[in-house]
């Protein structure tokens, strides 16, 4: 398959940089808006906590129409002390080229890490394109840990509303901690830190043409290197605030691609995950402090119309991969009213691991299974975001706790069917 | 009286004589049958033990191909339904073969037709079972997308595709059999068309509402606050 690097103008530019201490990664896809934002952060953190170290930031484009590279090219601070930096600053280099791959944040990723490689950078970091609420910190927060603290992989740890990332706090987390006994708790956080070393190693699994080359690259990133013994840390990065996603995209096909993901790790990793039990914390750098977030809309009636619409219709499926025993208890949910329809955790560990165990003994195609999770998926949510209403942010972060630890302690119903 | 017992005994001679040459016909016919029988029967068997090993059935479960045989009234499991129709299809084989074997030539222009036939029929029963299980994936695909993107009829939608798709791979059988081609392409020109034409005036007309309710929403939910994310 071809390499970015053997293109002739990343090469040209390759070959003039030479090598580099400190790789930023942002891929992008029409972001003009907030991706000028971005690397201004971007290059006031590498500026401001390692004005010493050979730097390069690269724009991993998966073919923006709306001027996004132009932005890139064109975006930097000009004016170093209007920031209070009046120390020299080594130079800063910029590549901006289209990926090459399926489309896709994992295909930009893969782009990055052999530029990474080639560079034989010593830290890197990966940073969102949309994020509106970057500061030069996070920069700091994602490198240093890895260049003077000896870890390999930084995720990231932000403050959330309590109803965003729904995919994160009731199957990823719960999941990658139960599974690999590490608690990060946002394995697919999207902004991330790591090591060269362990960027030679991404680039080394034939994974590019899979979903991993798409939305599942993050909880590949994070179960990789756990999985595999790296030194593994997580950073308070402050509140996570972006460009709202397009509200066009499809839920059931993001879902899909992570837990397929997540699911097919567990298939080469299953003899990481047996020898498993319980759960410990990781190192976590970072002040942590309060901060204000939106206000987050979450319509429960679509939600649970969809979860009823699953009920009715796909009822043979969910039988196939659930059994009769828990799909009973899945129906008798349907006799509850919208405002009393509460989702019990242990049926959700048990839907979870039930669907992970389908994927595994191949009870349906993969694309028919993972999709058919959907409806149940926005059942459990709309559950939580009837439940968390009246709840602060660590309360809801409580509820979350106790599902991790239902995850945890549901795991041998995972081991004993895992044939 | 000579005359008489040699004209009795005249056909008789022939009738023996025409038998004497006729009898290794019938041997060779009845030989061919046998070792046809028994060929039929070991290949049953390895048949049997290969979809075993397979799992032919489980697969068969999960396709939803034992439902089908089960609504057709066919209570035998899917890898004896197969062994059986390998079984028979051998001897019906063995039996053109021997028949063939006698040099009639009524029986062997016969014989010549149905071997001619057979490639068809098989290339019919491909359509049949391959049709079936991408029919059924395609309508599955379709029943899922529509309950996950809200649609109310997603049943219906899932199997409205799925009566489509059978009645062109039924045509296209009956087509390679070659039964009655043109009432068969005429027929499903005006099925099909019927169906699609009937689908059309029924979302044009019915859909005007839910467009109209979609586009709303969609403008709606560009003026509300900040959704949730999920990921």
């Amino acid at each position: 398959m071809d390499s970015i690097i053997s293109r002739k103008d990343v090469h040209a530019q390759l070959e003039k940089i030479g090598s580099a201490d400190i790789l930023v990664g942002i891929p992008s896809y029409n972001n003009a808006r907030t991706i000028g934002h971005v690397v201004r952060a971007v290059q006031a953190g590498l500026a401001k906590y390692f004005p010493d170290r050979k730097a390069v930031l690269v724009n991993s484009d998966g073919g923006s129409t709306d001027g996004t590279i132009d932005v890139v090219n064109q975006a930097g601070i000009e004016d170093f002390q209007s920031i209070l930096l009046y120390h020299r600053v080594e130079p800063f280099f910029k590549i901006v080229t289209p990926y090459i791959g399926l489309p896709g944040k994992g295909s930009a990723f893969r782009s990055i890490f052999e530029i990474a490689v080639a560079l034989n950078v010593k830290a890197c970091a990966v940073v969102d394109s949309d994020l509106r609420s970057i500061a030069p910190e996070w920069i700091e927060l994602l490198i240093k840990p890895v260049l003077d603290g000896g870890f390999d992989y930084v995720a990231p740890l932000y403050h959330r509303h309590k109803y965003d990332g729904t995919i994160t706090n009731s199957i990823v987390y719960p999941l990658t901690r139960a599974l690999y006994g590490k608690r990060v708790r946002q394995p697919i956080g999207g902004d991330f830190g790591f090591s060269g070393r362990l960027a030679a190693f991404y680039l080394s699994k034939d994974v590019w043409q899979t979903d991993i080359a798409r939305y599942g690259i993050d909880i590949w990133m994070t179960t990789e290197a756990i999985a595999n013994d790296f030194k593994v840390a997580q950073s308070f990065l402050g509140a996570k605030i972006h460009d709202p996603k397009d509200p066009g995209a499809d839920l059931s096909a993001m879902l899909a691609q992570v837990t397929g993901s997540a699911f097919g790790l567990m298939e080469t990793y299953k003899d990481v995950w047996k020898g498993v039990h319980g759960s410990e914390s990781v190192p976590t750098f970072g002040f942590r402090y309060t901060v204000g977030l939106e206000q987050v809309n979450a319509n429960v009636e679509r939600m649970l119309a969809i979860f009823h619409a699953g009920l009715k219709d796909l009822r043979q499926i969910w039988l196939e991969v659930l059994g009769a025993g828990d799909l009973g208890e899945v129906e008798s949910l349907k006799t509850r009213s919208d405002r009393d329809f509460r989702f019990p955790i242990r049926l959700w560990t048990r839907i979870v691991y039930d669907y992970a165990l389908a994927y595994h003994k191949r009870k349906l195609p993969h694309g028919h299974l993972l999709k058919s999770l959907t409806p149940l998926y926005l059942g459990k949510t709309a559950s939580f975001v009837m439940e968390a209403a009246d709840m602060g942010q660590d309360e809801a972060e409580g509820e979350i706790e106790k599902l991790c630890l239902e995850f945890e302690s549901s795991k041998e119903h995972l081991y004993n069917n895992w044939k | 009286m000579e005359e008489f017992i040699q004209l009795i005994l005249e056909p008789m001679k022939e009738v023996f004589v025409k038998f004497k040459e006729f009898a290794p016909n019938l041997l060779a016919m009845m030989t061919i049958i046998l070792v046809g029988i028994l060929f039929a029967r070991i290949m049953k068997a390895v048949l049997l033990r290969f979809m075993k090993a397979i799992k032919l059935d489980t697969w068969s479960d999960r396709m939803g191909l034992t439902a089908v045989m089960r609504k057709g009234d066919l209570w035998a499991k899917p890898s004896e339904a197969v062994g059986s129709l390998v079984f028979w299809t051998l001897i019906i084989v063995s039996l053109m073969f021997g028949l063939s074997s006698l040099k009639i030539h009524a029986i062997d222009s016969l014989v010549a037709q149905f071997i001619l036939y057979l490639p068809r029929a098989f290339s019919a029963v491909l359509i049949l079972v391959f049709g079936y299980i991408i029919a059924g994936f395609i309508g599955r695909a379709v029943l899922i997308a529509a309950v996950n993107s809200g649609y109310h009829y997603a049943k219906l939608l899932a199997e409205a595709i799925r009566l489509l798709l059978t009645v062109l791979i039924l045509a296209m059988a009956l087509e390679q059999l070659q039964v009655a081609p043109g009432i068969v392409v005429a027929a499903f020109s005006i099925i099909f068309g019927g169906i699609v034409l009937a689908l059309a005036i029924s979302f044009g007309v019915g859909g005007i509402d839910a467009a109209r309710r979609m586009i709303e929403k969609e403008e709606e939910r560009k003026q509300e606050k900040k959704d949730i994310e999920h990921m």
